[in-house]
């Protein structure tokens, strides 16, 4: 059999021409040897490489880098794989490479040179930092889905107590519906044994009373499921009236049912104001009704109406504790019925009602809370 | 245990803090950014006839307790300046010789303005009070080119953990060194490595030096990019009781690559 003739790998070659940079580091980091592919890669010829300092091959961030990590470890452990740089190139351009050192000893463990071996890593550090930057994106990415789960754990927190507080509501009327429904079975039946006509009048004005308190409380569950479904409390027409009768009739209603109680009022009502009456009443009783059952029953509570130039503004203030702010941010809600005795609590409709009216009108009812007073102020604006 | 018994194991756990030598006299090693106590090996040995030498690792760095790492605390050198005057309360140090390298030279300056009888003197290997230029004042760096080693720390971060632990694993024929530094450096954390390296190289200690009390020696290292010798003679110049050596060693660890250099301008000045 015939041998073939291999070609010959010549040292010499092989070191200039490898298929990857070769350099040799002086103690004192000057470049003393380098081959023929890095002066190739970085622009220069062999000879200028001769006498550089490696860090003047490098930009200011590899600079850094390679005193801070890469020449700790080399003196260390005597070698450093693997780690990153940007060379700069005789025309100034970024070469990423990666690359590895070692470090030639004499006997006695003295530094003698450093080598190191050069590999361009274009493709590899583009790649690389792609990696570092969808680890980022999905860092991110996770982030927002936990934001997102927080959001919709916390809508599903206020689903569940709207939830809680509907069969309370239902609770709460089916109990208060109960009541005048049992009176007026009660009154039907002794209807039946009245004796005069005295007695049956008697029996038909407390027969009368439950059935107002019964269709007071189906109508606020009527205006409740308008607010709600409909997009808002509707109004009846809009006429111009002059309110103070109207109001006037509120406070002397509650002030029947709530002999104990003080209430200053002042009226400057000396435009006609265009409104469904009949709402404003409802609201202002809603708001009148609110400062008996949470206002301090030691302390008048003032009520305030007043038209000027360009608006219509009603005002109920009471004394007592300061409303919370956590429970500020949810008074206009429906259901709401703060912290008071079972015996005082209604649905928890009159004030999300009595906002639905404002909105209806186009006005405004805001709340203020302090030490001193709670104010409920309704602003609306007046057409002319 | 006592309270302040827990208290001791967690200071000098936190601060991985290692104390040798058969002297009296206390002489405390401080490295800076990109290593950690190993930047003292062939330094602090010399001392240990004569000094009792504490070693420790920054939190963040080495063997330091990574848990105890608060962004807020260490957003700021003042942060690492309060772990070294507790490392001193806890070991009961007074009058010592404190040697910190790069910018634990300012930590240790920070450390000896809030408790002056902690150090009796200052070495600082490499110091710079400041690394971005300002004005007249000349850092060695502009702010872009400090982004641009934040933004390249991370190409080198797939690097580090990827890479190195194997490499250094396969340090056969220096076996002792292998465990050290494959639990030191691979426990390292990028993030931490990073913060570490804005602080460092975002810092401003120019006001604080006129402060310094302590006889301070600056050792100054020749070609060194990281702190140039304005820098130093900066430094120098600012600090009342302050000398200036030059060293013949090139680059910014002479700690490492001219220990024999370092250990005689210590023990000339301390």
């Amino acid at each position: 059999m015939e041998r073939q003739t291999l070609p010959r790998e010549e040292l010499e070659d092989l070191y200039e021409n490898a298929p990857c940079g070769y350099m040799s580091v002086q103690p004192d980091g000057r470049i003393f040897k380098a081959n023929a592919t890095l002066a190739s890669w970085t622009g220069f010829q062999p000879e200028e490489l001769h006498g550089k300092r490696l860090s003047d091959l490098l930009n200011i961030a590899g600079r850094i880098f390679f005193e801070t990590h890469v020449a700790p470890l080399l003196r260390m452990q005597g070698f450093f794989s693997e780690f990153a740089l940007d060379m700069l190139t005789a025309r100034g351009e970024r070469l990423p490479v990666i690359a590895n050192a070692v470090e030639r000893r004499d006997p006695d463990g003295n530094l003698l040179f450093t080598r190191f071996t050069i590999f361009k890593a274009v493709d590899r550090r583009r790649y690389e930092r792609e990696l570092v930057q969808a680890r980022a994106a999905s860092e991110e990415a996770r982030r927002d889905l936990a934001t997102t789960h927080a959001a919709t754990e916390a809508v599903l927190k206020t689903e569940r107590e709207i939830a809680l507080l509907r069969e309370q509501f239902i609770a709460v009327l089916s109990h208060d519906l109960r009541n005048p429904l049992a009176s007026l079975s009660a009154g039907a039946r002794l209807m039946l044994m009245a004796k005069t006509p005295e007695d049956a009048a008697k029996l038909e004005r407390m027969m009368q009373g439950s059935v107002s308190r019964m269709t007071k409380l189906i109508d606020s569950v009527m205006d409740f499921a308008r607010g709600r479904l409909g997009g808002g409390i509707a109004l009846g027409e809009k006429l111009p009236f002059d309110l103070e009768p109207v109001l006037s009739q509120v406070v002397d209603e509650l002030v029947i049912d709530n002999p104990e109680r003080r209430i200053e009022k002042r009226f400057e009502l000396t435009e006609l104001v265009v409104c469904d009456r009949d709402r404003i009443a409802q609201m202002f009783s809603n708001l009148l009704g609110n400062a008996i059952t949470h206002g301090d029953p030691d302390q008048p509570i003032k009520v305030h109406a007043a038209t000027y130039a360009s608006s219509f503004e009603l005002y109920v203030a009471n004394s007592g504790a300061k409303i919370q702010p956590e429970a500020m941010a949810q008074l206009f809600q429906p259901f709401q019925r703060g912290d008071v005795r079972p015996s005082k609590q209604g649905l928890g409709l009159g004030l999300y009602i009595a906002a639905q009216i404002a909105t209806a009108h186009g006005a405004s009812l805001d709340v203020t809370s302090n030490d001193d007073e709670t104010r409920f102020t309704f602003i609306m604006p007046l057409t002319r | 245990m006592s309270d302040a018994e827990m208290h001791a194991v967690s200071i000098r756990e936190r601060n991985n803090v290692q104390v040798r030598g058969n002297g009296t006299k206390p002489m405390v090693f401080a490295h800076g950014f990109g290593c950690d106590q190993n930047m003292w090996r062939f330094v602090s040995a010399a001392f240990e006839t004569d000094y009792k030498t504490v070693l420790f690792d920054h939190v963040g760095a080495g063997k330091s307790d990574l848990s105890a790492y608060d962004p807020a605390k260490y957003g700021s050198l003042h942060g690492y300046a309060e772990d070294l005057v507790e490392i001193g309360q806890e070991l009961r140090l007074r009058q010592a010789v404190f040697v910190g390298h790069s910018v634990s030279a300012m930590i240790g300056a920070l450390a000896s303005i809030k408790a002056p009888d902690l150090f009796e003197s200052l070495i600082m290997v490499g110091p710079s009070a400041r690394y971005i230029d300002d004005g007249d004042y000349v850092g060695g760096f502009s702010a872009p080119q400090i982004e641009e080693l934040l933004t390249f720390l991370d190409d080198n971060h797939l690097g580090w953990s990827a890479a190195m632990a194997p490499a250094i694993m396969g340090n056969a024929d220096r076996p002792e060194l292998s465990e050290e530094l494959t639990n030191s450096f691979c426990r390292t954390d990028p993030d931490i490595a990073k913060a570490f390296a804005r602080v460092t190289f975002t810092s401003d200690n120019r006001a604080d030096l006129p402060k310094i009390k302590a006889r301070t020696l600056v050792m100054q290292c020749s070609e060194d990019i990281i702190a140039s010798e304005k820098v130093g003679e900066f430094v120098h110049t600012n600090i009342p009781n302050s000398k200036f050596v030059q060293l013949k060693a090139t680059g910014h660890c002479p700690n490492l690559s001219a220990p024999a250099e370092v250990v005689a301008a210590i023990r000339s000045f301390a």
